[in-house]
């Protein structure tokens, strides 16, 4: 079986590669790129011409929910949502229902992945950094890590004793296991659903400072620098944490940082009136800080976009703001968010933006994906975009479970076109069939 | 498309004049024993989640003289407390086919979910910390009875602004007619950035009310002493009580104000609370009128028959 992914901009970052060719799949591996293989004998074609070929995308922070939450996401729809995203490998929370402490829970999710049913897409499971995300006994990292996982977190429920963490670090130091961090200082941030600021002064909600995500931030950053822990910052969201990042690796410890879609569309002020589908933790912030968040993944402070797909069920999020849960389904809109309002507007370059959605998080993660290199990735792993493809967001065209998304309705300009992991495992409606030929 | 009554930062000012006039006009028919419009087939859900007796009563006796008729709920005799969502409990009661709702919540922008599901009026009755409009509403007729205008004059909303709905409900209001208000009280208990509401800030309490032709004074919780906010009573009551010592600074006809229940001797003390420049007492007497006002405001969409009953 030989696929022909024809005349598209091949954009891969590992490589420094953008031009416009062709590239050929055989069987389930890339066995080509170049105008020369466009001549080849093969069984199908795809026209690509005016849309981008790019490794399959990465997605370092993704919430599957399952086991424990089945209502809000399965590790099924979660992967179909992903394939559709034009996602390849994705990286999931352990903040499920038990935790993801043990290495059966590991084997779980692994071979749910791996089912028929599943979106065919790699899931690289994180697992939890102490017992039952409690932050208080470290959890079995070492057989976590023989069982798979490919980095470790307490994700929303973030060590707050010192000790704890740099434990944590050095065990991990030890183990050659990066470690991700939800940077939250929870006695500032106790009782608070919106950014404070003016808008929830208004509102009469309980605000989170700014300073609850950066004095983490600083002492994370900080840890990481005196253990030599390789440390990634999820979701950065004030302009102070941007540059604590900066000055963390100027001093040259091992740190790395991820935005997510939200923190760079919206501001407090997108809450409206009591709009729960603006609610996010880190919470939205104001323009200021998402000027200087641009800046950040204009200059690389800010390594990779991470999708932080957060799904919840209808019925949790139609409930007074302070109930509501954080987060929203993020999955399907990421790739259309970012190519809207950072490479059409010019502040990333189209090979930046594979490289902040694909390259970067594979390389931060040490995944195979994320390059079209050979021998780097066990299948083909391909996302093929058409940045002009303008379109509406609908919520309820979406494989995830959650229709709970700010982005509906908003209309948007780029989107995933086919997504190929091995075989093809997504094609979009929009993708016309005048450009697919059997042959 | 229903018309509520969720907070005063959404009216306009014609519509706070409305509201007053009518619960001015309301007054006058009620002391004077004359007819008032009839809501008789009109059924209002009172849903109290948070503990109030005032608001509540307040409530019923408007109700009581427009002729309407109430449906009681409190959170633990509800179904609620069997773990029913907000949302189902208005859902439930739009399809038992009452006809408008006031609420009273401890979250910010339960009555807005509670309209968004509801199909008729909704009122709000306080909720959390974001509004409590009614109590605006009685506390403008009251100044206005006093002062004769709210344009122009000077209203210092004193103690934890942070955590109160009375203070931007207030804010809002006044602001909207024209007069100068300033929040004051210790940082702790100011919003950090108050930029959106219509106030300037004053830490100390003497420049904040020098010269006020009103002082509001809000109850301070106990629990903010525990929650580390203030160093203890008699501190917050030596830097912020409304005592004759300190009414010194505002103008000398100055009214206090204070939504209830007071705590006596911490933010105020007996002399400003029942002295003659006092309005305490026609705050809650106000707060009558105001709620028949915005009962029959949000019930009757037709302006025309506001005016026909102001002309009345």
């Amino acid at each position: 079986m030989r696929t022909l992914l024809k005349n598209g901009r091949i954009l891969d970052p590992s490589q420094d590669l953008d031009q416009v060719s062709s590239l050929l799949i055989e069987d389930d591996q890339i066995v080509g790129i170049g105008t020369e293989v466009a001549q080849a004998e093969v069984d199908e074609v795809y026209d690509c011409t005016g849309m981008w070929i790019s490794p399959g995308l990465v997605d370092p922070h993704v919430h599957l929910r399952e086991p424990g939450d089945e209502h809000k996401e399965t590790i099924v729809s979660g992967t179909q949502a992903a394939a559709a995203g034009g996602y390849t490998t994705i990286c999931c929370m352990p903040n499920t229902n038990p935790p993801l402490d043990s290495p059966a829970l590991v084997d779980f999710i692994l071979d749910r992945a791996a089912s028929p049913e599943s979106g065919g897409v790699f899931v690289a499971p994180v697992g939890a950094l102490t017992r039952g995300m409690r932050g208080e006994e470290l959890a079995d990292l070492s057989a976590l890590k023989r069982a798979g996982i490919i980095a470790a977190s307490d994700e929303g429920f973030p060590i707050q004793n010192a000790r704890v963490m740099t434990q944590a670090m050095e065990f991990c130091v030890q183990l050659d296991l990066p470690i991700m961090a939800h940077c939250e200082d929870t006695n500032l941030t106790k009782g608070g659903s919106m950014h404070e600021g003016a808008m929830s002064a208004m509102l009469g909600l309980k605000g989170i400072p700014r300073s609850a995500e950066e004095i983490a931030v600083v002492r994370n950053c900080l840890l990481s620098l005196h253990t030599g822990c390789q440390l990634h910052i999820m979701r950065v969201s004030t302009w102070g944490a941007v540059e604590m990042v900066r000055q963390a690796k100027f001093l040259g410890a091992p740190v790395t940082c991820e935005i997510c879609p939200m923190h760079f569309a919206f501001t407090d002020e997108h809450v409206g009136e009591f709009d729960t589908r603006f609610k996010i933790l880190p919470p939205l912030r104001t323009q200021v800080d998402i000027d200087l968040l641009v800046q950040g993944l204009t200059d690389g402070t800010i390594d990779c976009i991470a999708s932080d797909h957060s799904p919840h069920a209808s019925h949790e999020v139609d409930v007074p703001f302070e109930e509501a849960p954080f987060g929203s389904a993020q999955l399907e809109s990421a790739v259309g968010v970012t190519l809207t309002l950072l490479t059409h507007t010019g502040v990333l370059s189209p090979l930046e933006t594979i490289n902040k959605l694909s390259t970067k998080p594979a390389q931060i993660l040490r995944l195979d994906a994320g390059t079209f290199r050979s021998g780097e990735s066990p299948v083909a792993q391909v996302c093929v975009i058409d940045p002009n493809c303008e379109w509406t967001f609908d919520r309820h065209k979406t494989f995830s479970k959650s229709k709970n998304t700010p982005f509906d309705g908003m209309k948007l300009k780029g989107k995933t076109m086919l997504t190929f992991s091995g075989s093809e495992i997504y094609r979009d409606a929009l993708f016309s069939d005048d450009r697919y030929l059997v042959k | 498309m229903s018309r509520h009554l969720l907070g005063i930062r959404h009216l306009d000012k014609d519509q706070i004049e409305t509201l007053l006039s009518l619960a001015a006009d309301f007054k006058l028919r009620v002391i004077e024993d004359k007819p008032v419009p009839k809501l008789n087939k009109q059924v209002v859900g009172m849903l109290f989640f948070e503990n109030s007796t005032r608001t509540r009563v307040s409530f019923e006796m408007a109700a009581h003289y427009l002729s309407m008729k109430t449906a009681n709920f409190t959170a633990s005799s509800s179904s609620m407390s069997k773990g029913e969502t907000l949302k189902d409990t208005i859902l439930t009661l739009r399809y038992e086919r009452l006809n408008g709702l006031v609420i009273r919540h401890r979250l910010s922008g339960a009555p807005t979910l509670a309209a968004h599901h509801f199909g008729g009026p909704v009122l709000n009755a306080g909720d959390g910390q974001h509004e409590h409009p009614t109590q605006a509403l009685g506390d403008a007729l009251t100044i206005i009875e006093r002062k004769g205008d709210l344009d122009g004059l000077v209203v210092a909303i004193v103690g934890d602004v942070e955590h109160s709905r009375v203070a931007r409900s207030n804010a809002w209001l006044l602001s909207k007619m024209g007069a100068e208000v300033r929040f004051v009280g210790p940082k702790t208990l100011i919003p950090a950035l108050p930029a959106l509401l219509p106030g300037a800030v004053f830490y100390d309490l003497a420049t904040g009310i020098a010269n006020a032709d009103v002082v509001i004074t809000l109850r301070l919780q106990k629990e903010r002493m525990s929650e580390g906010m203030l160093s203890s009573i008699g501190e917050y009551a030596a830097m912020y009580q409304v005592n004759k010592d300190t009414l010194r600074y505002a103008q000398p006809d100055c009214l206090v104000m204070h939504p209830g229940p007071l705590n006596r001797g911490i933010e105020v003390d007996d002399v400003a609370a029942d002295g003659e420049r006092s309005a305490i007492t026609s705050q809650v007497e106000n707060g009558v009128f105001v709620r028949m006002a915005s009962l029959y405001w949000a019930f009757t969409q037709d302006e025309a028959r506001h005016d026909q009953v102001a002309e009345e």
